[in-house]
């Protein structure tokens, strides 16, 4: 596990500027926020297990077996040699299971759904235990280890391969086919890893040989901090930039202006 | 008491040498409309105000050159990177530069709103046909107005060097190299060389702090000179003609008036500055050519080419041999096309209205269904248009295929306007029918019977709506 | 004057004046206290609110309303001061007139200038090739090795299966109308145009990373579907077929920059790229 990146004295101030960037979305409840949301992720496909209590004892790879019979199975095969439904999981390696599971993206809701970032069906534990099993399967890339990363080297390698996807603001973007690049805001520094060197689904895979280790911390630390920057200015409208701008500058802009001359060019009778 | 008697004393003084008085006493006492739409204009002015005072102050903090500076303010992610000087002085402006970020994000609001109130305003003139003679000579001057805006705001907003100007940069450096036989050397000479070369960044903050507002400023003097000597137009109404102008006297009624519309333009454009965050340059990044970012949008005044740029099918032809470029339609016929009909829009709309005389009083929109008509198309097809440039961020928000998005919009742009210029058209004609009525009191069936009347009939109809015409010289 | 509600209104006017005077004092205390963006602002949205409604109200309640009315005269002088006007004008032109040799010089004198003062143009490009020998190639040539943006020459096995890596000539890696990418995919499904066999490495192709649409950077890369996508206008290019627009305005194929390894075993370009990269121009090829 990543040690903890951020530093503790900058959240207060952080919390403060997300309520000052709140205030215009009080003042002014208004059409832009279907655009602005993201829209809720489906119900979780399992129940949550209540949370475990943290002793890192090894997992029993028993209780991942047992697990997989339920949950993953019907896809994947009894022992990961896949089906028409689901791909063979031999060789993936505890790194995807560990991706696919703590994000939310396996287990599907039905066969056809596209992956995508959900609340995890499984606690914590369980997720290790499914990781264990699946990563005996065959051998496979284990769950990277994130360390220190510098921040302003992660921000030129962010923009440089990153940005055109996830955009600059690590909100995700739209792909073709109907696919489109996650936000980044709601993954956890292990995640991140994970995707970058997996290259899960549409997005491409960063070896050791074209990003270091050093470099994948840095873009991490960079992503990490984008939150506290992203919305210095106020209400960030999204972070999609000049559409929102413009939806605001007509409606927010014009809008009230007109509404002043409507009452100014009235004369009082 | 004091400052009247100075205010007094400064007169007399000025009268004594430049015998101002009798001009004096007619600036006080001219008479504008009371029409809430003869203030549009008044916000453009306005925030074209604020736009020069919150300008001035950013100018002490920016530095419009590419040499690369090492950025050593309070922004972590970007301490002790290098990137231009344009870039990290945006940045230190934004965040070390007390109150910096407030007068750089009123500065592009005030620019979004100078721009949106033209085109409000452009709508009006249109709609009630105020450009019509004696009055082309303004509707000339404020067209140019409105190019040269857009030309500003796109100088503005690229001079700070980000990720995202940088590909708006990128664009236009493309759509000028797409025009046939002068693209390339247009090209070439604009940027100093291949893009994106050193020089732009100069070259663009010098258009944008000096010639283009200065261009601006001059057409907004000749603008309002012309209008205190041709006078304003006015709505038919009791006691309105063509040789007289009814509302409120310049002194004091109106003056207050105005100021209270400057100051509301300053609460507007300062309350969005500090409020909401606009163009945040340090989330974008530097530009690096090899580097992008998604999605990435021009502000809304280019977004309509943006967005015919995105639409355009791959086409690319050739003429005598030589290639020319997908984006030469789109991106340089479709905008010139736009504006070429607009200038000439006053001798066209003669084939609407029918004829060369003077006019002082203004048709309501109703008036004339056709050019209702027009204006509906226009909103429809540039409206879509902006929506277009936005694809990839519908597409990811409301998570339907982008390509989806862009074949149904090829379409949609082409065929909705129609039918709204139709539907429009419709309801002008019924509300002409019935001169007191509102769009909210039609009934279906006078929408109908629109579209039964025979044109002779409705054209006898017109003298009765309309002021009479001044006979043309 | 209508003095209906006087007293109230004068209160009312100026209880938004005094808004104006909170407002400014908040601005002076909050800009001395540090820089907070969204209290700035919204010091500043009371005090120019409280002027406005002040003077709103001062013109819609306290001042004369009229109407007014204003006769204007015709934007046409009386016949009468056209002839005047116009008999002014001819009555000493005729040495103007008459004098046809030195006016038609003139013309050419003035003519002549101007189109000497276009020349300085010129100038505004200052360095660098003309336009189309800039445009028409790149710094690629038989031999160069392939640098990733910090400058680090490549092996084909330094880039994973499904990976993209943006990269450029051997010390050259600001120059950006050479930048190009390389994608690594199965060789065995690669199916280039004819002739471009030797073209890849262990099925690592390279292709220019300029749009061909609008200039763009091509950094988007779907993994699963071999495709690369400009994210400006959402071109898509096939990777597999030697980049061929599919889908989105883009009308060219990206430019494919045939590959090969050294003796060293890094990878070098094995030439130019075979056409002119990035956004079309006014050209024959």
């Amino acid at each position: 596990m990543p040690p903890p990146t951020q530093r503790r004295t900058t959240a207060r101030r952080l919390a403060a500027r997300r309520i000052l960037a709140a205030a215009p979305l009080l003042a002014v409840p208004l059409l832009a926020v279907p655009l602005l949301t993201v829209p809720p992720a489906a119900p979780p496909a399992g129940p949550s297990a209540p949370a475990a209590s943290a002793a890192p004892s090894p997992a029993p790879i028993s209780r991942g077996r047992e697990l997989y019979g339920i949950s993953c199975a019907s896809c994947h095969g009894q022992r990961g040699e896949g089906t028409q439904y689901g791909p063979s999981l031999k060789g993936v390696g505890a790194a995807s299971a560990d991706f696919q599971l703590s994000t939310g993206r396996m287990p599907l809701p039905n066969p056809r759904a596209l992956p995508r970032r959900r609340e995890p069906a499984f606690s914590r534990r369980d997720i290790d235990a499914l990781v264990s099993y699946v990563a005996s399967f065959g051998p496979g890339p284990a769950v990277p280890a994130v360390g220190r990363g510098n921040v302003r080297q992660g921000l030129a390698i962010y923009l440089r391969d990153c940005a055109a996807c996830h955009s600059s603001t690590g909100e995700g973007g739209a792909l073709p086919a109907g696919r489109y690049a996650p936000s980044l805001t709601a993954s956890d520094p292990v995640q991140i890893a994970e995707a970058v060197r997996l290259g899960p689904g549409p997005m491409p895979k960063f070896g050791r040989g074209t990003l270091s280790d050093d470099a994948l911390n840095s873009v991490i630390a960079y992503i990490r901090s984008i939150p506290r920057t992203s919305g210095a200015g106020g209400w960030p409208l999204g972070g999609v930039g000049p559409v929102t701008e413009g939806a605001i500058a007509w409606v927010l802009g014009l809008g009230l202006l007109v509404l002043v001359i409507r009452a100014l060019g009235k004369r009082a009778r | 008491m004091i400052t009247r008697w100075a205010v007094r004393r400064m007169l007399w003084w000025l009268d004594g040498r430049l015998r101002i008085a009798s001009v004096a006493r007619k600036a006080l006492a001219k008479v504008f409309p009371d029409h809430w739409t003869f203030m549009l204009g008044e916000i453009a002015l306005y925030a074209f105000v604020s736009l020069v005072a919150t300008g001035v102050f950013l100018t002490l903090f920016f530095e419009p050159s590419p040499a690369e500076t090492v950025y050593t303010g309070v922004y972590g992610p970007l301490r002790g990177a290098r990137a231009s000087a344009a870039y990290t002085s945006t940045v230190a402006l934004s965040w070390d530069v007390r109150a910096g970020l407030l007068m750089r994000q009123t500065h592009h609001w005030s620019a979004l709103v100078f721009l949106s109130a033209i085109v409000a305003h452009l709508s009006r003139i249109f709609l009630t046909a105020a450009f019509r003679k004696p009055r082309e000579p303004n509707w000339l001057i404020g067209l140019t107005m409105f190019l040269l805006g857009i030309a500003t705001g796109f100088a503005g907003y690229s001079v700070p060097d980000d990720l995202l100007s940088g590909t708006g940069l990128r664009i236009a450096s493309a759509t000028l190299l797409s025009v046939p036989v002068a693209g390339p050397w247009a090209g070439f000479l604009l940027f100093g060389g291949e893009f994106p070369g050193t020089s732009i960044i100069p070259r663009l903050y010098i258009l944008h702090v000096l010639l283009l507002p200065g261009a601006i400023a001059a057409l907004i003097g000749a603008h309002l000179a012309i209008l205190v000597r041709q006078k304003h137009s006015h709505f038919p109404g009791p006691g309105r003609n063509q040789d007289n102008v009814v509302g409120s006297k310049m002194w004091p009624t109106y003056a207050f008036r105005s100021l209270a519309l400057l100051c509301a333009v300053f609460a507007v454009t300062f309350g969005l500055g500090g409020l909401v965050q606009i163009n945040p340059v340090w989330v974008w990044g530097p530009f690096r050519p090899s580097a992008a970012t998604s999605p990435a949008q021009p502000d809304w005044f280019l977004a309509w080419v943006e967005g015919a740029l995105r639409l355009f099918p791959p086409v690319e032809f050739r003429v005598f041999g030589y290639l020319v470029p997908a984006p030469f339609l789109p991106g340089v016929v479709m905008p010139g096309l736009t504006f070429l009909v607009l200038y000439l829009w006053p001798w066209l709309d003669r084939r609407i209205s029918g004829g060369r005389g003077r006019h002082q009083v203004l048709d309501r929109p109703r008036d004339s269904p056709a050019r209702v008509a027009v204006w509906s198309w226009a909103v429809a097809f540039y409206g879509l248009l902006l929506l277009a440039s936005s694809d990839d961020v519908v597409a990811r928000y409301f998570e339907i295929p982008v390509f989806g998005i862009v074949r149904t919009m090829r379409a949609v742009v082409l065929v909705v306007p129609v039918l709204v210029a139709i539907v429009a058209y419709a309801l002008a004609k019924a509300l002409r029918a019935d001169p007191g009525a509102t769009l909210l009191d039609l009934r279906w069936r006078q929408v109908a019977a629109a579209f039964r009347r025979r044109r002779p009939e409705a054209r006898a109809e017109r003298p009765a709506a309309s002021g009479g015409e001044e006979a043309g010289a | 004057m209508s003095g209906r509600g006087r007293p109230g209104t004068d209160r009312l006017v100026a209880a938004a004046f005094a808004l104006t005077v909170l407002g400014a004092v908040f601005f002076a205390a909050v800009y001395v206290l540090g820089n907070r963006t969204q209290l700035l602002g919204l010091a500043l949205f009371l005090a120019f609110a409280g002027l406005a409604a002040g003077f709103a109200v001062w013109a819609g309640r306290l001042l004369p309303q009229g109407p007014y009315v204003e006769e204007r005269e015709a934007m046409i002088s009386p016949p009468e001061a056209r002839r005047v006007f116009a008999s002014e004008l001819d009555r000493d032109q005729e040495p103007v007139v008459r004098a046809a040799l030195p006016r038609r010089m003139l013309m050419l004198a003035l003519g002549t200038l101007a189109v000497a003062f276009l020349f300085p143009i010129r100038s505004l490009l200052f360095s660098g090739p003309t336009p189309w020998r800039a445009l028409g190639r790149t710094a690629w040539r038989d031999g160069v090795r392939i640098v990733d943006a910090e400058g680090r020459p490549l092996r084909p096995s330094d880039i994973a299966r499904g990976g993209i890596v943006t990269v450029f000539p051997e010390g050259r890696v600001k120059d950006d109308h050479a930048m190009t990418v390389l994608v690594r995919v199965d060789p065995a499904r690669l199916a280039l145009p004819g002739g471009r066999g030797a073209w890849t490495v262990d099925g690592v192709v390279a292709y220019s990373k300029i749009c061909t649409h609008a200039g763009c950077p091509v950094a988007l890369y779907v993994q699963t579907a071999e495709q690369l996508v400009c994210p400006c206008h959402q071109s898509v290019f096939d990777v597999l077929k030697g980049a061929p627009p599919v889908a989105g305005p883009a009308a060219r194929p990206l430019p494919q920059l045939p590959i090969g390894v050294d003796a060293e075993g890094m990878l070098v370009a094995r030439g130019d790229f075979p056409a002119p990269v990035g956004p079309g121009y006014w050209r024959t090829t």
